[in-house]
């Protein structure tokens, strides 16, 4: 069928009215009204999209804000995990040297005064001297003042905060790095010989002396005066003089090992049970000698 | 042909369609699942909250006042209820409005667009953007109910100074819950979606009013409400909340506070991950603090004439003088006051802590420090107040002059310093060097960039408010220093703790040499340049230090009591100094001091005096300010001194006095 152009505007008219296209206008009319009446095309539409909606890209505003929120809250939760983590475990530490251990550098952890005080006690007499004085530690203790304890783990060593309820510090403590060293190999030799430290003073034997004494003990009290004797055997040097401190605590009494290697002279301490050590010093003043002999050239002898 | 063209039509259309379903986002299920996020509350050191950030928390409808969800439906979509995604008669109205009445825009977004739009789409206008933003609200009308909708709609709706939906506007703007809203109030927050920041109420309060007016009527002509009950409701003032509660800072303290915790936890966590943070803000001194600022500032312009008008006679751009304050707890460096400026609102740059302005005499109190303790000088050391010049390797001789020109001959260094003698301070630096100084003032806490120079001792190196305050808290706590900080505690949305600040002193004055000084500062602010202050009733045991600076462009006062240390800074932003109306230039004592008076007068009410602390080995003598020797009762205007042990007033007698010469090298007289 060939189209050809009306050629004038009765053509037109005829054309236009015939019924072909009045049907279609009506048609298509129909269509619109039902359409505004009845939104068919919209419902089309929005329920086509609903069907392709999970295939569909999480993108625009409110889906970055959810990711950001979602990254927040995993960024916090590693925060919050690590700080806890730190927490528990500084909470199940029974000595300083499980702390730093667990403690990343730059991080530190809060305790309860009291645990700080069982941590302390641990601890070798004259080292725990060294960091603070008990009798300092008993009066914070005692006026009830102190409520916590925050420990920071520095580059050179533990810093210590002993705390009021408001957070404000009543002592800063440190733990050098070396110190914290020796605690952790329960190796601790200090530099110096015994007359250095004060708690060794009235008790100090030459070493010959000291160990003839452990002979005339049963095995089970020697291994309870020095229970790892390897400890002492793996120290470079010759054992020359052994001080007993004035003090017990919990049941054990401090030994200190002097050593010289030649160059220098060093202090190594063990801990021995308070009940062996009475009966080593029984059998030391039985010998009714050595005694106070705290001078140097006397712990040179053989 | 007919059928060609609307199948040709109907193809591009379907064309179109796919085109645009491409990248159409996906709609979350629910549609309220992510706009939950927690917010980040910060709070004063008293418990109350300051702010809020982010966070958006859903409400259901039935947690909203009738009365806005009325007027949100008859101002932006009154055919919401029948509609499906879009008001064709509507639109069709708008696109005739839009070509056929020349610089008429009408809108035509139903509900469902506006919130399709919000959720997914930036604000860039163009076809398609637009086109999406229909087709994505054709989806949400399949999806969900219409009550569905709206909760979402209102939930997420921007409504201006930060707040995102009705519960945090409504608390924002109100102080109150949503479901409590008012029809006056529903009708002011429900004009608000259109333009968030054209019809703020705190900022265009008329405004406000007359987009509320349109919404009354608009829910008049839909039918929900009555025109008396309008008229009513348009004639009820508003009971604003004070802006400072609101979810955005609008104040330099937390304006500083996001910003260290945005670099500790970074943008997202502050932003999105919900932080419970409590500041060391004393909101009361606040207020008082931004009061006396103000008004102080208001009693400066009177002195300079600076009135609302240019020299033409114009109103608008006058530059007017700005003001910092700053005040710290001294035991702790608890920073409990920061004003940055007269107004946040106006200029956001925080002169507290980014402005490096010269501190001028401010600075003596280190110089004075570094020569009692290096040089073993005490407050009753005599110098020769005279005109001094110091030659200065590489560059011109440096000759200081005294604060009106003129020079006393003979003086102790209380008196030097109480009278803020330059000759003297310069004499002192020419001995310890600049170098010594910078020591002690990084001891106190000074971090700026400090010049080595010898004009350092009058405060030629530019430093902080913030600073100031800082360092003097050194001196008012006895030499133990401690670093100022803003943040006490960080907790989780859950309530664990991410931080908590320790406060932790650290020794860095001698604690008797640091007396000394502090006893020559109480000269200044009982009888020397900051004497004002006890003029104008501040009456507890106070030190501080005056400063200005050459061509007066910067007034400071900085002065503490055992408890607070506070810095005020006034002077304009840039190349003008300060000069009343005959000219004569303002002094710290003049144009920063009234305003510190006025401040620590109400931050100290109710406290009982307090002595600062005297260590052991300070003993008094009444010295001859002239002479430096003990004081008789002949002499006239006799000062205490503070002498450390070991030290003594001068006993050698008149007759031996080396007679003042300006010429002369000899220009102090050892005690």
């Amino acid at each position: 069928m060939h189209w050809s152009e009306p050629r004038n505007f009765k053509e037109w008219a005829r054309r236009a009215i015939a019924l072909r296209p009045l049907v279609l206008v009506l048609l298509i009319f129909a269509v619109l009204i039902s359409e505004l009446r009845f939104d068919w095309l919209e419902q089309a539409l929005g329920s086509y999209l609903v069907t392709t909606n999970t295939e569909r890209p999480e993108s625009g505003a409110i889906w970055e804000i959810g990711h950001r929120t979602l990254t927040a809250r995993q960024t916090l939760e590693q925060l919050v995990t690590d700080r806890q983590s730190s927490q528990r475990e500084a909470r199940g530490a029974t000595t300083f040297t499980q702390i730093a251990s667990n403690l990343p550098p730059g991080q530190g952890v809060m305790l309860s005064s009291e645990h700080f005080r069982e941590l302390y006690l641990t601890l070798p007499q004259t080292m725990a001297h060294m960091i603070v004085s008990p009798f300092e530690l008993l009066r914070l203790f005692s006026n009830g003042g102190w409520v916590r304890t925050y420990l920071e783990n520095e580059d050179y060593g533990f810093k210590i905060y002993l705390l009021n309820s408001e957070n404000r510090v009543l002592r800063e403590l440190r733990i050098p790095s070396d110190l914290l060293y020796q605690i952790e190999r329960l190796e601790i030799a200090l530099e110096g010989s015994l007359e250095d430290l004060p708690t060794f003073e009235n008790r100090i034997y030459p070493a010959d002396r000291f160990f003839r004494a452990m002979e005339s003990l049963p095995e089970e009290d020697i291994r309870s005066v020095i229970s790892q004797p390897e400890r002492l055997l793996g120290v470079p040097g010759r054992i020359v003089r052994v001080g007993i401190s004035d003090e017990a605590a919990s049941g054990y009494i401090e030994l200190g090992f002097e050593i010289d290697d030649g160059t220098r002279r060093r202090v190594i301490l063990l801990r021995a049970r308070e009940w062996a050590v009475w009966s080593l010093r029984s059998f030391l003043e039985e010998k009714g000698q050595g005694l106070h002999q705290s001078s140097r050239s006397q712990g040179n002898e053989p | 042909m007919t059928l060609a063209l609307v199948s040709i039509a109907a193809f591009m259309s379907i064309g179109m369609f796919f085109l645009a379903v491409q990248d159409l986002p996906r709609v979350p299920d629910p549609l309220s699942r992510i706009i939950e996020t927690p917010p980040t509350e910060i709070y004063a050191a008293t418990g109350e909250r300051l702010m809020v950030i982010g966070g958006r928390e859903a409400i259901p409808l039935s947690k909203v006042s009738t009365h806005f969800i009325q007027a949100v439906l008859a101002s932006e979509d009154h055919r919401f209820w029948e509609h499906h995604g879009v008001d064709k008669l509507r639109t069709l109205k708008a696109l005739w409005v839009t070509l056929f009445e020349p610089g008429r825009i009408e809108g035509a977004s139903t509900i469902t667009q506006q919130l399709s739009k919000n959720l997914f789409f930036s604000f860039r206008r163009s076809y398609m953007r637009k086109f999406r933003e229909l087709l994505v609200a054709f989806q949400i009308e399949s999806r969900y109910g219409k009550p569905e909708i709206l909760e979402a709609y209102i939930n997420q709706i921007p409504m201006g100074v930060g707040a995102h939906g009705i519960e945090q506007a409504s608390r924002t703007f109100f102080g109150k819950p949503a479901l409590e809203l008012t029809l006056a109030e529903s009708a002011l927050l429900a004009g608000l979606p259109k333009s968030p920041t054209r019809y703020n109420p705190y900022l265009h309060y008329d405004r406000a009013k007359e987009r509320q007016r349109v919404v009354l009527s608009r829910m008049v002509a839909v039918g929900y409400i009555t025109r008396v009950q309008a008229d009513s409701a348009s004639r009820d003032e508003f009971n604003l909340k004070p802006p400072f509660s609101g979810t955005r800072t609008r104040s330099y303290f937390l304006d500083m506070v996001v910003r260290s915790l945005e670099e500790r936890y970074g943008p997202e966590v502050v932003y999105h991950g919900g932080l419970k943070v409590t500041t060391t803000l004393d909101p009361q001194l606040q207020t008082w603090a931004v009061k006396s600022l103000r008004e102080g500032l208001a009693r400066l312009e009177k002195m300079l004439g600076v009135s609302g008008q240019d020299d033409h006679g114009r109103s608008g751009e006058v530059i007017r003088p700005q003001g910092a304050l700053v005040a710290i707890e001294t035991n702790s460096g608890a920073v409990k006051v920061m004003v940055g400026g007269r107004n946040y609102i106006e200029t956001e740059y925080n002169r507290a802590v980014q402005n490096n302005r010269l501190p001028g005499s401010g600075f003596k109190p280190f110089l004075y420090y570094t020569a009692f303790e290096k040089l073993g000088m005490n407050p009753a050391t005599v110098f020769f107040d005279r005109p001094v010049t110091i030659p200065v390797v590489g560059a011109e001789d440096w000759t200081p002059r005294n604060f009106g020109l003129k020079h006393e001959g003979p003086i102790i260094l209380k008196r030097a310093l109480v009278r803020s003698v330059n000759s003297v301070a310069a004499q002192l630096v020419e001995r310890t060097g600049p170098e010594q100084v910078i020591r002690t003032a990084r001891r106190c806490g000074i971090k700026s960039t400090l010049e080595p120079v010898y004009s350092l001792a009058l405060g030629t190196s530019g430093v902080s408010p913030l600073e100031m305050a800082s360092a003097f808290a050194t001196f008012a706590n006895g030499g133990i220093r401690h670093e100022p900080f803003w943040i006490w505690r960080v907790e989780d949305a859950l309530g664990r703790v991410l931080e908590e600040h320790i406060v932790g002193g650290e020794r860095s004055l001698d604690a008797s040499i640091v007396y000394q000084v502090v006893d020559l500062m109480r000269g200044v602010v009982d009888e020397g340049t900051g004497a004002v202050i006890r003029r104008l009733g501040f009456d507890l045991p106070a030190a501080g230090k005056t400063g200005t600076t050459d061509g007066y462009y910067d007034a400071w006062f900085t002065g503490f009591t055992p408890t607070l240390s506070t810095s005020l800074w006034v002077g304009y932003d840039q190349g003008e100094g300060l000069h009343d109306i005959q000219g004569l230039g303002i002094t710290g004592g003049r144009g920063a001091a009234p305003v510190w008076a006025d401040f620590m007068v109400k931050a100290t009410q109710g406290e009982p005096p307090r002595e600062f602390a005297i260590p052991a080995d300070i003993r008094f003598e009444t010295a001859d300010p002239i002479t430096g020797r003990a004081a008789t009762e002949s002499t006239p205007n006799p000062m205490r001194v503070a002498l450390r042990k070991g030290q003594s007033l001068r006993r050698d007698s008149m007759e031996h006095e080396i007679p003042y010469d300006p010429e002369t090298e000899a220009s102090q007289l050892e005690p």
